[in-house]
């Protein structure tokens, strides 16, 4: 070992004495330079922070196809099938929802098949459509799931709505269309009782009486097989007002046509002549209803209303532009979190609280100088986040000044919860088990990918509490609507930080004293 | 208690902080000349930290009164820190900074410019010959630099007063025999150390050694002092030629009370004196003419200065001190 120097060990004594704001800057700094000192002897930690979540968003942008989930499906088909509905009519209706796996006749099969967790769903279709429907019942489609998550199964559900009302559109359709093939013969027939109307009108001989009461009873029939196969009165009535009537003239024919076959019976026609001129008015005015209705697409009279859809943007984002701001401020968020989150505990566990408490410095200078030291890291991880993101095509549409001063914000704010960890945790290890469960608190109560709106009211405080929840709604104002941030989203996170900051002085200046 | 003209850096009066089930301080009184070195010898959990603590302004004392540089330490303001040094225990400087910044880190702590720290570092870096180490990491120093590079943390701001808190543990004895070299050094610039200890050897290299067991300082003394409180002299340890002069050399040196203070068998001896003096070296000739003038004579074959270690002194001082702790139990 050297010999000692001879130097000696006093110091060389300086003739200017530093001020004392100096001397507290450079205490702050002293705070500052070890944290970012620290932190950039960890290029790995730098990486994972920034390459790692860039690297993930850009894997998701270049793989997500579709946010509904794909249910696989069999359909069970009745044993004669569906009248009027063609098994590719139905794998194409069927299939714009559902991942149709299996049609098949067997319902064992396909149950066996669900069972096993091959399929999510069956869809049993009934026998007999036509029939149950003309007795006055609705047939039922029965859908049975074998599916455990929860957002499937309200998926499922809405999709078998939208299916049944898909079909019944359909069935509409087709039974509009034969009604309206059927009408049109039996207009052809309204026209030619006009005549007939006409002659009992100029009076019927009695050779010709036995006739005519059988051609009236027919005629009664077709109308009565014509008011069966009508559409509903409210399909009619959404159409026009002259299909609105469709249903009361023929109605007030049939009453008439009858009374004229009783009369006809009763040989008291004559008496009734002036009904019967009513009776040719209404059955020219059914004539005419009838045309209107036969010549009207099947489509316009079952669904006269029409969709129109425009987007004011032109299209939405892309899955990866929309979910940008999201990770961003996730990733900030995150950053902070975690760092603060080991900041404060591990200084405390090595004993350099005690050399703190020695030392002439101040609580304040301690924790700002944190403060300074990890913004300056994240602002500058940020940073290469946000050029990484315009290189791959996400808009920064609002103002920069802002965007940069809602950035600053939510680093400030999660520093803060991320520094309340580190006072109360009692090792690192929980102090990363915390900043874990704030991540996953963010996840699913930030408004990330589950609306906020989709909560009850009572977990609006924790929505409120978790910075990202702000930082995220003011970054998607900012980038994709070139908005300027909601005040609540500055507000948010201004009390977020100013009480964070206000509880880890408090709770750090107690572990001092107790150093 | 430490009497000197020198003015006081530390004056402790019946302090006391008990934190309960017989744990902490009890009782010290206590004072450090300013440019002295003060050990606190004693075992594991006697309290040497905790008296630390309080000189520090760490703790507060429950009982009595005790000021650090002329200040009551839990008063110290930003100025009064700026001129005391401290070493704590564990190594609490960082592993990721190099031996260059983790000194920076700290000298800032105490306000030091960017110049300041860089004359001084140099300085000290030689002093305790880490110049070549500045731009190693922390984690890559052995346990013998991490020590070294605490002290230079320490001394950066160059106080007046510094406690080290047991520096020497778990290093090799060469570098232990060079810190106390680096803390004499200290001493003769101007400084005072407080410096706590469990290797009882090292009293030996401080100005004054302060015994302490289960919170109590037993005796504050110099390193002699100690020794001659304890031994109540020092000790000449003689071999007589025939063992049958045994009873009578001690019944001569027993007659001879102005110079001799007490004389016993040696233990597990026959042929062995153990001569207690006031100074070993100045009476040992005028003790072997007594011997060899007596008729007939007594032959001594060999005789010479007895070195007691400081353990056997610091286990004598324990004794002591348990011994009417068991009467009273007993």
């Amino acid at each position: 070992m050297a010999e000692l120097s001879d130097k000696p060990v006093v110091a060389s004594r300086e003739t200017i004495v530093t001020p004392g704001w100096q001397r507290w800057l450079i205490r702050v700094r002293a705070y500052f330079w070890k944290e970012v000192n620290e932190i950039r002897r960890q290029p790995l930690l730098i990486l994972s922070l920034i390459i790692g979540p860039l690297l993930v968003l850009i894997l998701f942008g270049s793989t997500y196809v579709n946010s509904n989930p794909r249910v696989r499906t069999a359909v069970v088909l009745p044993a004669e099938g569906i009248p009027g509905l063609e098994e590719e009519q139905l794998r194409q209706v069927i299939g714009l929802n559902f991942d149709l796996r299996l049609v098949t006749k067997n319902q064992a099969e396909a149950e066996a098949l669900l069972a096993s967790g091959a399929i999510d769903l069956i869809q049993v279709l009934p026998d007999n459509i036509f029939q149950t429907m003309r007795s006055g019942v609705s047939p039922e489609i029965s859908f049975t799931a074998n599916v455990i998550n929860p957002l499937v199964e309200g998926w499922v559900q809405y999709l078998a709505y939208a299916q049944v009302n898909e079909i019944n559109r359909t069935l509409l359709v087709v039974t509009t269309a034969r009604a309206q093939e059927e009408a049109a013969g039996i207009r052809v027939r309204v026209v030619d009782f006009e005549g007939k109307i006409l002659e009992f009108e100029q009076g019927i001989s009695e050779s010709r009486k036995e006739g005519a009461e059988q051609d009236l009873k027919t005629f009664i029939d077709f109308l009565d097989e014509l008011n069966r196969i009508l559409p509903p009165q409210e399909v009619l009535a959404q159409h026009s007002d002259e299909l609105a009537q469709l249903r009361p003239i023929l109605t007030r024919v049939r009453i008439n046509l009858r009374d004229v076959r009783r009369a006809l019976l009763d040989e008291t026609l004559t008496e009734g002549l002036l009904e019967l001129a009513k009776t040719r008015n209404d059955l020219q005015l059914l004539s005419g209803t009838l045309e209107i209705f036969v010549n009207i697409a099947p489509d316009r009279l079952v669904s006269p209303v029409k969709l129109s859809y425009r987007n004011l943007r032109g299209s939405a984002y892309s899955a990866v532009v929309y979910y940008s701001p999201g990770v961003l401020a996730l990733l900030v968020q995150h950053t902070a979190i975690t760092l603060g989150a080991l900041a404060l505990v591990r200084e405390r566990l090595m004993g350099a609280f005690e050399v703190f408490r020695v030392a002439p410095v101040s609580l304040h200078q301690l924790i700002i100088g944190k403060y300074l030291g990890y913004i300056v890291f994240i602002g500058l991880a940020t940073l290469s986040l946000i050029i990484a993101m315009l290189v791959i095509g996400v808009p920064l549409l609002g103002n920069w000044l802002q965007f940069a001063g809602l950035t600053l914000l939510l680093i400030i704010a999660s520093l803060g919860v991320g520094f309340l960890i580190s006072t109360l945790s009692g090792s690192d290890s929980q102090a990363i088990q915390l900043a874990m469960i704030s991540l996953l608190l963010s996840i699913f109560f930030s408004g990330f990918f589950i609306s906020v709106d989709s909560f009850a009211p009572l977990a609006l405080p924790v929505v409120y509490a978790i910075p990202m929840s702000h930082g995220l709604a003011g970054f998607q104002h900012l980038m994709l609507r070139g908005l300027p941030p909601s005040p609540g989203s500055w507000l948010g996170l201004s009390l977020i930080s100013i009480i964070t900051f206000g509880l880890v002085v408090i709770i750090t200046r107690r572990q001092l004293l107790r150093a | 208690m430490i009497a000197t003209q020198k003015q006081l850096a530390i004056h402790a009066e019946g302090v006391e902080v008990d934190f309960g089930n017989g744990a902490g301080i009890f009782d010290q009184n206590y004072s450090v000349p300013e440019g002295t070195i003060l050990g606190m010898i004693g075992p594991s959990g006697c309290g040497k930290t905790t008296t630390c603590r309080v000189a520090l302004g760490l703790l507060a004392p429950q009982r009595g009164t005790i000021t650090t540089l002329g200040r009551t330490p839990t008063r110290f303001t930003a100025e009064d820190r700026e001129r005391i040094g401290y070493i704590p225990q564990q190594f609490v400087l960082y592993p990721r900074l190099s031996v260059a910044e983790n000194i920076s880190f700290v000298a800032s702590l105490y306000g030091m410019s960017t110049r300041q720290i860089k004359v001084r570092m140099d300085e000290l870096l030689a002093f305790v010959d880490l110049t070549d180490a500045r731009d190693r990491l922390g984690q890559n120093l052995s346990g013998g630099m991490q020590r070294r590079l605490m002290l230079v943390g320490a001394l950066m701001h160059d106080p007046a007063l510094l406690f080290a808190d047991e520096p020497t543990a778990g290093i090799d004895p060469v570098l232990r025999q060079r810190f106390w070299e680096y803390f004499r050094r200290l001493r003769d610039e101007g400084r005072t150390l407080v410096v706590t200890t469990q290797i009882v050897s090292e009293a030996i290299y401080c100005d004054y050694v302060a015994v302490m067991r289960q919170g109590r300082i037993l005796a504050v003394d110099t390193p002699m002092g100690l020794r001659r409180r304890v031994l109540g002299g020092e000790i000449i340890d003689l071999t007589l030629g025939d063992p049958e002069n045994i009873g009578r050399a001690l019944a001569t040196l027993r007659r001879w009370r102005d110079v001799v203070k007490s004389v016993r068998v040696a233990p597990n001896s026959e042929t062995d004196l153990h001569v207690v003096v006031e100074d070993a070296r100045e009476y040992l000739p005028e003790v072997l003419n007594r011997l060899e003038n007596q008729r007939p004579r007594i032959v001594v074959a060999s005789a010479a200065p007895l070195d007691v270690s400081y353990d056997d002194i610091f286990i004598r001082l324990m004794e002591e001190a348990q011994a009417p702790q068991e009467a009273d139990h007993g």
